[in-house]
């Protein structure tokens, strides 16, 4: 029987939601190939989560559990999910688009002589054996097709909330998996900070509020702040704010910043630059609000104010807390 | 010291990108080829490395004749040579392959004790080549670092990286690879007399007869597309189809009230 994996996705002691996202992900795969959906823990410790993998589609849970799992270490972590892999043999193996994902599975994919794609929008069957998976190419400039050969396993990850998770019925049996991992001298974790953010991470927040040229200054960010807590969005930025030292480079969006598709994207004196849309030109629904009536972002946008962005920001931000 | 800085020449971020007439690449008539953007930091960074410690600076990119420039523009910051991977079999491969014959020549220079890279190309949106180098060289990596301090005496490179919710300080064996956050620090821009000097810099022109390929345990012919993994089969570009419903601002609170409204009501989005 063919299985597609899924890796678990824990934050302490809860499965993360984009867990949920990919198993329904690997559902639709299932339909195709009627592979066996898999969730696969790789750590020190999973706990007493298959019955919550099972309410959203995992046949079967595999725990690959090692004491030398317990900090983050992309060597020990590929050879972990690796050696399992090459037992098991998988067709499919799939993550989230997550930051530890998208470092350690480069090294699953050499180790196992793997097809990768990274940051998949869909995923579908080109045949009943392989993957085929839709991308983004030159940021959000053209969306890519891309098949995998049929070599197993197939590996991919894929883009956060572009699936929604879907409950079904099955119960996952746990299979328990030993690895022995060398001690790895090569890499030690000397130190871990959890910085809290005021806001959500760009990445992952559902709406964004972005400032550019026409904040004028780092301080007047305050009004792009305010409309921002008020929808309980994440704050971004273009890179003229970015470039003119208003905002760190963390806020910005774009091409050579973070590309977003939030569902709500809110483009807040900003010209709607090739460069600023190829970043954000996903999201759901864009609004815009701007003095120039000529500005780009105008052709581009499903909403939007012509008006000076310090009388409309106050405004709308009371407008949004009015309707509660 | 030697460091490695694995660069990517890409499409201009203002370029129009559109699909050429096989429908699987991008027209490349009208572009304006750059230095990949995120690598300009992680070339700043050997350098500046370079300036504190004497070491050696060396450029590696694999692609088209054109992408020399990538190598140029890279020597004009104040690299000192380059390597330049550029068979036409090298067309097209995925990051599997390129993992392997990366990997394959830096092995063959033999002492390269930091390899960097930028975090993405912004092209193939991909940031998983370094990571395969590293896996293919059996040497640890650190992604994403704001910080990188390299420690000649002991041989290690302390790293201070983005992870999700905060950063994490790691300490890494050398040889080690490294790709590094956009902002890490400031790259310069080339100087004319760097521009010129980088003319008469070495450039070493890798064909496939150069990537020692019985080591990598692929045949020859394999390397390239053959010995890739994925494929792409087809480039869309995405129109944009949107509302374009724009509100006069001369009255504020009645616009603002009005949006608010239509992003309740209409768009069900708040």
């Amino acid at each position: 029987m063919s299985e597609i994996w899924v890796l678990v996705d824990k934050a302490q002691d809860t499965v993360r939601n984009v867990t949920y996202e990919v198993l329904s992900a690997a559902s639709k795969l299932k339909e195709k190939n009627g592979a066996t959906v898999c969730a696969v823990y790789v750590g020190d410790n999973s706990g007493a989560i298959e019955a919550d993998l099972g309410k959203y589609g995992a046949e079967k849970f595999y725990k690959i559990e090692n004491p030398a799992l317990k900090d983050f270490n992309p060597s020990l972590y590929a050879a972990a999910l690796s050696e399992v892999i090459k037992k098991h043999n998988p067709d499919i193996v799939l993550g989230g688009n997550t930051l530890q994902n998208q470092d350690f599975l480069p090294r699953v994919a050499s180790r196992t002589a793997a097809g990768l794609c990274l940051d998949a929008i869909d995923v579908d069957m080109s045949s009943s054996s392989t993957l085929q998976v839709k991308r983004y190419k030159y940021s959000g400039k053209s969306i890519a097709t891309i098949s995998f050969h049929d070599v197993k396993p197939m590996i991919a990850t894929v883009r956060l909330n572009a699936f929604k998770p879907t409950e079904g019925s099955a119960s996952a049996e746990v299979v328990s998996e030993s690895v022995d991992l060398p001690s790895d001298e090569n890499y030690k974790v000397i130190e871990t900070k959890i910085i809290p953010k005021e806001r959500p991470e760009l990445t992952e927040a559902d709406k964004i509020v972005s400032g550019g040229r026409g904040m004028a200054n780092g301080e007047n960010f305050k009004v792009v702040y305010d409309l921002a807590d008020s929808l309980g969005a994440g704050a971004g930025a273009s890179r003229a704010a970015v470039d003119s030292g208003w905002v760190p480079y963390e806020m910005q969006v774009g091409q050579t910043g973070k590309v977003v598709s939030p569902n709500l994207y809110v483009a807040v004196g900003i010209s709607g630059s090739v460069q600023h849309y190829a970043g954000m030109g996903s999201s759901k629904v864009i609004v815009a609000i701007n003095k120039d009536p000529d500005a780009p972002i105008f052709q581009k946008c499903d909403y939007g104010i012509c008006g000076d962005l310090f009388d409309v920001l106050p405004a709308l931000t009371d407008e949004i807390k009015k309707l509660g | 010291m030697k460091i490695l800085v694995i660069v990517r020449q890409t499409p201009d971020t203002e370029a129009k990108i559109q699909a050429n007439s096989s429908g699987n690449g991008i027209q490349t008539d009208d572009i304006k080829w750059i230095l990949n953007p995120f690598d300009e930091f992680a070339v700043e960074e050997a350098v500046q490395i370079k300036e504190k410690t004497g070491a050696e600076v060396v450029v590696l990119t694999v692609g088209a004749e054109r992408s020399v420039d990538a190598i140029r523009t890279s020597l004009a910051m104040g690299g000192d040579s380059g390597v330049h991977i550029k068979d036409d079999s090298f067309a097209d491969m995925d990051s599997f392959a390129l993992g392997k014959v990366i990997g394959s020549k830096i092995k063959s220079l033999g002492d390269i004790d930091l390899i960097l890279a930028g975090k993405k190309w912004i092209d193939e949106e991909s940031s998983q080549v370094p990571i395969q180098v590293a896996e293919e060289l059996d040497i640890p990596q650190a992604t994403l670092a704001t910080k990188v301090e390299v420690d000649e005496g002991s041989k290690t490179v302390k790293v201070t990286s983005v992870i999700e919710g905060g950063e994490e300080i790691r300490e890494l064996k050398l040889p080690a690879v490294v790709t590094v956050e956009q902002g890490i620090n400031e790259p310069r821009y080339a100087s004319l007399p760097g521009i010129m000097k980088a003319k008469k810099k070495p450039c070493e022109e890798v064909g496939v007869d150069g990537i020692n390929s019985d080591e990598i345990g692929i045949a020859a012919d394999a390397l390239g597309s053959a010995g890739s993994r994925v494929k792409t089969d087809n480039i869309e570009i995405p129109t944009i189809s949107r509302s374009l419903k724009v509100l006069e601002g001369n009255d504020v609170q009645q616009a603002s009230a009005e949006l608010a409204k239509l992003l309740r009501e209409e768009a069900k989005i708040i």
